[in-house]
């Protein structure tokens, strides 16, 4: 498949957050005020100044605790629910194989945010309507001007890459076969999910142990909305149009004539 | 040439409203009252809010106007209009209690006398075949459907867009998109049947000037004779009737 992607390696990963950082500041996202929670994940959640962010889950037992670590942003779905709910066309696919935005045709409408398998988009904005979408772009900006996203860029031990897609899923491939032996459950994720995605994973344990959908669904929704119910509505809505402009000039006339003769 | 030059006159002293929406009734022609200054005034404030829901909800209908909804003021807009309206319909009903129970049961209420109207309805709104339509009440078969569709669709458009703007975030994402999903439809529904609903009271030529009455609430008692026979009868009725007692 065309399009390039980026290779997270969970094995790899050292969980620093250093791609969390990277991402604010490339971005230009402002840092969140939160509690501790007793834990080094922070912020709590995805949110319209975190597009990015890392997750840390502790599996097994004491005597063989494993502390894994998760990455969260935008999976960019080569079948998306958020492009296909869009109604602005705000949500797009780019030629490079990501899921672009351009924020001046969003409405804030958050429908991307509901429709989402990966709970990724989010709205910014106050409660009275006027918000905007937000999400990672894959560093737009960046990729589109010959550079490798922030997140990656700033990864220092090699557990994000950005590449050809063909090119990453090989790596990852590769990867998944040569740790096998010590993980038994590892997992390329992202290679058939929705069509292919554009950010792929290397995992050391099942997907749901991340948090992870294990088999992602485009939900029934967000297909019905705009590949039915609107070509529906323009027939009905022309139909309408159409029958009243013929009863308009038949009846003028028949009517008309009617009215003569009596 | 002396009766040609006063049409002529006559034609162009006829105000532009006039030349858009019908003739008023004539002067000195015999009225009776059809609507109450209340129901013409919700009749006005639900044309104008849903003309406002109509145009912003087609900014998310089609992408090509998506431009004008960005920044979220049409989508404020909306929830604006939407807020009026509901307000506005549910003050009327509580309100005006026993005359809309009375109005939405009349709704429900068919009988053959309906079958035979929508049966005749075609020759009658294409060709002005009026032999066989049936007498019909203060509502006819015509209007009664469209009552029905305003309060199914209007339902429909409460309920998903009360999910959609308040329960956002709270109900699941499949709930959230099947209520966009029926919000569109119930759009597209409304819209097609609105559109008969403007053009049969402004152009159709045999109801050509009936617009008046939901602007005056008066109706001509020829029009009413021709088109709601049952409801002239009992207008007629009523009114000897009252005078009797005099």
């Amino acid at each position: 498949m065309a399009g390039q992607a980026i290779l997270y390696d969970a094995t790899k990963c050292i969980g620093c957050r250093g791609c969390q950082v990277a991402c604010k500041e490339w971005n230009d996202l402002k840092g969140e005020k939160t509690t501790n929670r007793g834990t080094i994940e922070n912020p709590p959640d995805l949110s319209a100044d975190t597009w990015l962010k890392m997750q840390y889950f502790e599996t097994g037992d004491v005597q063989n605790l494993h502390w894994l670590f998760g990455r969260r942003s935008c999976m960019h779905c080569t079948e998306s629910a958020c492009v296909n709910v869009c109604p602005t066309g705000a949500l797009y696919h780019h030629e490079m194989g990501f899921v672009a935005y351009n924020k001046s045709k969003c409405s804030g409408c958050g429908y991307c945010v509901e429709a989402c398998p990966f709970d990724i988009p989010r709205t910014s904005g106050s409660v009275v309507g006027i918000r905007h979408a937000t999400k990672c772009v894959l560093c737009q900006d960046r990729v589109t001007n010959g550079n490798i996203p922030a997140c990656v860029k700033t990864c220092p031990t090699g557990a994000l890459v950005y590449g050809g897609r063909d090119e990453m899923v090989a790596k990852g491939k590769a990867r998944v076969s040569q740790i096998k032996s010590k993980y038994p459950n590892a997992v390329l994720y992202g290679e058939d999910e929705l069509g292919g995605l554009h950010v792929l994973y290397v995992l050391q344990d099942t997907p749901s142990v991340y948090g992870l959908p294990e088999n992602p669904k485009l939900p029934i929704s967000s297909t019905v909305w705009q590949d039915i119910v609107r070509p529906i509505g323009w027939a009905a809505a022309g139909a309408v149009v159409l029958g009243l402009g013929l009863n308009y000039v038949i009846a003028q006339r028949k009517i008309k004539l009617k009215s003569k003769g009596e | 040439m002396t009766t040609s030059a006063k049409s002529k006159s006559k034609a162009s002293s006829t105000p532009a409203s006039e030349i858009l929406f019908g003739p008023k009734p004539a002067s000195g022609e015999k009225l009776l009252p059809r609507y109450s200054k209340h129901v013409r005034i919700l009749h006005w404030v639900t044309a104008v809010t849903w003309a406002i829901l109509f145009i912003t909800g087609l900014f998310l209908f089609v992408p090509v106007f998506g431009g004008a909804a960005r920044g979220g003021i049409s989508t404020l807009l909306h929830h604006f209009a939407a807020i009026v309206v509901v307000c506005w319909a549910a003050g009327f009903f509580v309100f005006n209690l026993k005359g809309s129970i009375e109005g939405i049961k009349f709704a429900f209420k068919w009988g053959m006398a309906d079958f035979n109207w929508l049966k005749a309805a075609p020759a009658y709104y294409f060709f002005g075949k009026e032999e066989k339509m049936p007498p019909q009440d203060h509502m006819n078969t015509g209007q009664k459907l469209w009552w029905l569709i305003v309060l199914g669709c209007g339902a429909l458009m409460v309920i998903t867009g009360a999910l959609m703007m308040i329960f956002k975030g709270i109900i699941p994402q499949a709930v959230f998109m099947w209520a966009a999903t029926f919000h569109a439809v119930g759009m597209v529904a409304l819209f097609a049947m609105a559109l008969v609903h403007v053009y049969l009271s402004v152009f159709h030529p045999k109801m050509r000037g009936i617009f008046w009455s939901m602007v005056n609430g008066m109706v001509s008692a020829h029009y009413a004779e021709g088109h709601h026979k049952k409801w002239y009868d009992e207008m007629m009725h009523h009114q000897k009737e009252t005078k009797g007692k005099k």
